[in-house]
């Protein structure tokens, strides 16, 4: 029913260099190991499974080609995965909304959005989710919403100060200090961030 | 930068939140090799991955057979296959002229200048992408004005020097904000047109520096103004070019917001 949780930092970097050599086994392994990260994070964003499906198709074969790319002493090989995920599903979603002619989301919307949880609780890591679930709902209002409107909402910080009506240096801050109390509350519960 | 600029910045960068110019500042300091950088945006992403692996989802089986059949069917790519197809042409070439040494010479120097061609390319190709990256980031920033209800528009006149013209502005006290004019006689050699930004009995804040094209037009991204909230009245000088501290030549154009 839900796949056990391979955690955050599990994933070594010398897997991604293999694949920059072209080996495919280790491709597999890749993907076995990060797509319901990737998928998740897209399907979160876009909601639409059909798009996320070919969003995630997308992301892993960019992996496959350009895993040369990866550069461990800039982060792991989660953070390069999800930060492409994330950028192409945006990418995605943007094109969607400019297909239906539709402006970007009321702040209304977008923060419905960023709290939908997705449709098949099934399918996930239940244990999991639920201390991110939690963590995110100690944070302040306002800190999450900053965070959510960016990351799963793909506006950026200066389009979030005009929609929240908020100095822009201030949802900076709140940004800054709603991750920094995000990472406290994650190792409080017992998550191991690298 | 203080370390609180710097952890703002590497916050704003992980949640994929900056603009053009802060995300191409920050990366700058990513590609030096700021280590104060990267570590502020390896504890972030740490925080993020384990964001998403909240909603961690395992996506449909079809998934993982559609992209290996892609990967069996294209290999690596146009670029690889290419350059493997240049080898195979090569094989019985080099039989047939039997000298060796002269033909890995040519296959060195074709794959040299293969692969320099590439790096051209795909050097051409992300120039284009950070340049439609910025424009597109500058373009959702005015959008943004557009839409938010809370935005002054506001009609400005033309006055005695060109009664004619006219211009608008669109202004948000946080997001700053766009004018445009038409209908100004092109600024005359080594003047420009400013524009003004006057709150009640304050004294007017410039608000840029602007010319006009050919038939009259013009155009101004005005940034947010520090320490100006409402403007209540917004007018356009005639002053020298590069612009002034405070307004010295004939006024053109304003308007009462």
């Amino acid at each position: 029913m839900s796949t056990s949780p391979p955690r955050s930092g599990s994933v070594p970097a010398e897997l991604v260099a293999r694949i920059a050599r072209g080996d495919r086994a280790a491709f597999e392994q890749f993907y076995n190991a990060l797509s319901p990260l990737a998928f998740g994070l897209i399907r979160r964003i876009l909601r639409e499974r059909e798009s996320a499906e070919e969003v995630l198709q997308e992301v892993f074969w960019q992996v496959w080609k350009d895993a040369g790319t990866f550069d461990p002493s800039r982060g792991n090989p989660e953070a390069w995965l999800i930060t492409r995920a994330r950028t192409r599903a945006i990418d995605k979603l943007r094109s969607m909304r400019r297909k239906e002619n539709m402006f970007p989301t009321t702040l209304n919307e977008a923060l419905a959005e960023g709290e939908r949880a997705p449709e098949e609780p099934a399918a996930i890591a239940a244990e999991e989710r639920r201390v991110v679930e939690g963590a995110l709902r100690e944070l302040p209002v306002a800190q999450r919403q900053v965070i959510e409107l960016a990351f799963f909402g793909g506006l950026t910080q200066a389009e979030i100060a005009v929609r929240t009506e908020t100095p822009l240096g201030t949802v900076k801050t709140r940004t800054r200090l709603g991750l920094e109390r995000l990472r406290g509350l994650f190792k409080a519960r017992g998550l191991d961030l690298p | 930068m203080t370390p609180d600029e710097l952890a703002e910045l590497a916050a704003g960068y992980a949640v994929g939140g900056l603009d053009g110019e802060e995300r191409a500042r920050f990366e700058a300091l990513l590609r030096a090799g700021d280590p104060a950088a990267r570590a502020a945006l390896r504890e972030y992403e740490a925080v993020l991955v384990a964001v998403a692996d909240g909603s961690r989802e395992t996506p449909p089986a079809g998934a993982r057979a559609r992209l290996l059949e892609r990967i069996e069917r294209e290999g690596r790519g146009a670029q690889l296959v290419d350059l493997q197809a240049e080898r195979r042409r090569r094989g019985p070439w080099r039989a047939v002229v039997g000298g060796l040494l002269a033909a890995g010479l040519a296959a060195v120097v074709v794959g040299l200048a293969l692969s320099s061609t590439y790096e051209r390319r795909l050097d051409d190709l992300q120039r284009e992408t950070a340049t439609l990256r910025d424009e597109l980031a500058r373009q959702q920033a005015v959008l943004a004005i557009v839409r938010d209800p809370s935005t002054q528009s506001v009609a400005l006149a033309g006055l005695a020097p060109s009664p004619g013209a006219r211009g608008r502005m669109l202004w948000h006290e946080r997001a700053g904000g766009l004018f445009v004019a038409e209908g100004l006689p092109p600024a005359p050699e080594g003047k420009a047109y400013q524009l003004w930004a006057i709150a009640g009995s304050a004294p007017p804040v410039s608000a840029g520096v602007f010319l006009v094209t050919t038939d009259g037009k013009g155009s101004v991204r005005v940034p947010p103004l520090p320490g100006v909230a409402r403007v209540d009245v917004f007018a356009v000088t005639l002053e020298p070019a590069g612009g002034l501290p405070a307004p010295s030549g004939a006024m053109y154009l304003a308007g009462k917001s």
